[in-house]
């Protein structure tokens, strides 16, 4: 679902397939209509944080809303770390650098050429880029230059961690974790990946005792009310951010963070890998919003079917 | 009826321009209370200079593809245009101070603000090409002899050059994207004007090199064609520079709709510094990182 020239019927068409569910999750606050936003910045926590019988954050419910849903460009620019704050001011949330924002000069669309070419600068505006060692600068250069044939998680292999982000879905009992990640097209094809995560204390599986898979052996712990899931045991045929050819090897090691407030949802993920990058390196925080329906399920997934990619004729891509 | 409309259409809609431009600060150029002779003599800003300022630094902006924004996906959202210009490389041939048939190559970004320049000079008779690698970040220089020298053990020289840490950095502040960002985080501090039928932008650049005034001609499509930088200190005479820039294109392979100039010429205080033609100009944010080398940080701290 990458080629140049298809995005944008390809993107059309899932949202018109979108559940109704979803398009709620885009109300700006619970109750009110749908409104149209001039900001990408993360949502402001309101309401108190539920806990569990056993003290902890209730983590559990459908999170994916205004920040962090995936399925537009303007949030993509939030996972990246440009946070347009209003119609005036724009800023890096990596460095806090500011951007110059104007208004737009016009309101027609913009064609679809143009739109990808856009989208694709936008997404790769961010500061924060994880550090390679220098013999792997120009492969990382080459392999995002050339998504569109290098992506392993073309032809709807599962994004893995951390690339796929927070999950949409977290289930919470004292012991273990339910996460779902639905599958997607459109802008990022992937396929529905779900994890089990223990958290009763248990130590992880020695590495070399590990078959690498797309989402790791994940354990995880409490310090204090931020829940850390911390995994290893990866298979190397992922990239672990949503764009820049940021490869990885099978001794990679990943943290990721969950951290509560109100209906908010903050995550991160440390990714640790001295075979290939200088320094680990830590995601830009991306906030989800809590579904405001406490009815809300996900409904099923549209299967994942790759039909561009023998049709690709540039390398433009997202 | 439309006649008695569109001027106050167009106040406010100036009005509003200006009050978003202005002021805009960007983290690689700060502010600064030192007054530069440009804007010394630029009359105190009223909102009509404001307005006019807002305009044409948008169309500077405009005319080189930087402002962008896209609706892919965007569902109720409606984001405003943004600077889209970070990272981008550079590769061209031609004559690099004295020497002919150069290969050139420039790795920049500007958040935050580096640049790594390598040049492959033509062998002489007998002899092997010379090959230098310059790169500055921020308050930090230093010449590798290999990409990426001095951040593994074993793997290259890092040697610090702090000495040339302005004149290089000014070489990211002259390019055609450097000066529409700089002007706009100048602020009220630049100054538009009109010198023999063209529009001329005047600034202080800010930090390490507040003591440089840019002087940037625009071409009727609104493209940077010359640069002009001064300085205060007589001494830094490598920071008087003059550039030209011609051919516009999108020169990627992946085209990004950033245009880019196909022909540069600078003189460094008067000297002939560059003739270049740009073979190629990835302009789509690619993957560069400047990361500092512990040696290097530790000789700046030292004042080395």
């Amino acid at each position: 679902m990458r080629s140049h020239g298809h995005h944008f019927l390809a993107v059309a068409a899932v949202l018109c397939l979108l559940p109704p569910a979803l398009f709620a999750q885009i109300v700006a606050e619970p109750g009110h209509a749908l409104v149209a936003r001039t900001v990408n910045s993360a949502p402001t926590p309101s309401g108190a944080t539920p806990r569990t019988p056993d003290g902890h954050p209730d983590l559990s419910g459908v999170w994916n809303a205004l920040g962090d849903d995936l399925t537009g460009v303007p949030n993509q620019m939030a996972n990246d770390g440009i946070s347009i704050d209003s119609a005036t001011s724009s800023h890096d949330v990596f460095n806090g650098a500011k951007i110059a924002t104007f208004p737009r000069n016009t309101n027609r669309g913009l064609d679809t050429e143009k739109a990808e070419r856009a989208a694709s600068l936008l997404r790769r505006l961010g500061a924060n880029r994880p550090i390679y060692k220098p013999e792997y600068w120009e492969m990382v250069k080459n392999l995002d230059e050339n998504a569109n044939e290098e992506d392993p998680s073309n032809n709807c292999l599962p994004s893995g961690i951390p690339r796929a982000g927070y999950p949409s879905y977290i289930g919470q009992t004292a012991s273990y974790f339910i996460f779902i990640y639905p599958g997607q097209g459109g802008l990022i094809a992937t396929q529905t990946m779900y994890r089990m995560v223990p958290a009763d204390g248990r130590k992880h599986t020695p590495l070399q005792d590990l078959d690498g898979t797309y989402t790791g052996e994940a354990i995880a712990h409490w310090d204090g009310d931020t829940l850390v899931v911390d995994s290893w045991g990866f298979d190397a045929n992922t990239w672990f951010d949503q764009i820049g050819g940021y490869f990885h090897s099978e001794n990679m090691h990943v943290i990721e963070r969950f951290h509560r407030d109100g209906n908010t949802l903050t995550w991160t993920a440390t990714v640790e890998d001295p075979d290939v990058l200088l320094e680990p390196w830590t995601s830009t925080p991306r906030v989800a919003l809590l579904n405001p329906d406490p009815h809300a399920i996900l409904l099923e997934s549209q299967p994942c079917s790759e039909r561009d990619l023998g049709h690709i004729v540039t390398k433009e891509h997202h | 009826m439309r006649a008695q409309i569109m001027p106050s259409k167009i106040w406010m809609l100036a009005a509003m321009l200006a009050a978003m431009l202005t002021p805009m600060s960007h983290s690689a150029v700060a502010q600064t209370d030192k007054s530069k002779p440009a804007s010394e003599t630029a009359p105190a800003a009223a909102s009509g200079d404001a307005a006019n300022r807002t305009k044409v630094l948008r169309a500077a902006a405009d005319a080189l593809g930087m402002v962008r924004w896209s609706d892919i996906g965007a569902g109720p959202i409606h984001l405003p245009g943004i600077d889209a210009v970070n990272t981008m490389e550079i590769r061209a041939t031609g004559t690099v101070g004295q020497s002919a048939d150069a290969e050139y190559h420039v790795a920049l970004a500007y958040n935050p603000p580096a640049m790594r320049v390598e040049i492959t000079r033509k062998a002489a008779a007998g002899g092997a090409p010379q090959h230098t690698i310059q790169t500055v970040r921020e308050k930090y220089a230093w010449n590798e002899s290999e990409i990426g020298a001095g951040l593994e053990p074993g793997k290259g020289t890092a040697t610090p050059a702090i000495a040339d840490q302005k004149e290089r950095l000014l070489q990211l502040w002259i390019l055609p994207y450097g000066v529409v960002k700089a002007a706009i985080a100048a602020g009220d501090k630049t100054a538009v004007s009109t010198e023999n039928g063209a529009t001329v932008i005047t600034f202080p650049l800010s930090g390490s090199l507040a003591d440089v005034s840019v002087k940037a001609t625009l071409d009727s499509k609104s493209l940077v064609a010359k640069v002009e930088t001064r300085s205060d200190n007589a001494a830094l005479t490598n920071l008087v520079t003059e550039t030209e820039y011609s051919d516009y294109a999108d020169h990627g392979e992946l085209l990004t709709d950033i245009k880019s100039p196909g022909h540069i010429v600078e003189k460094k205080a008067g000297r002939p510094a560059l003739d270049i033609r740009v073979k190629m100009v990835d302009a789509n944010n690619p993957y560069l990182v400047f990361p500092i080398p512990a040696n290097v940080k530790a000789a700046s701290a030292a004042g080395k």
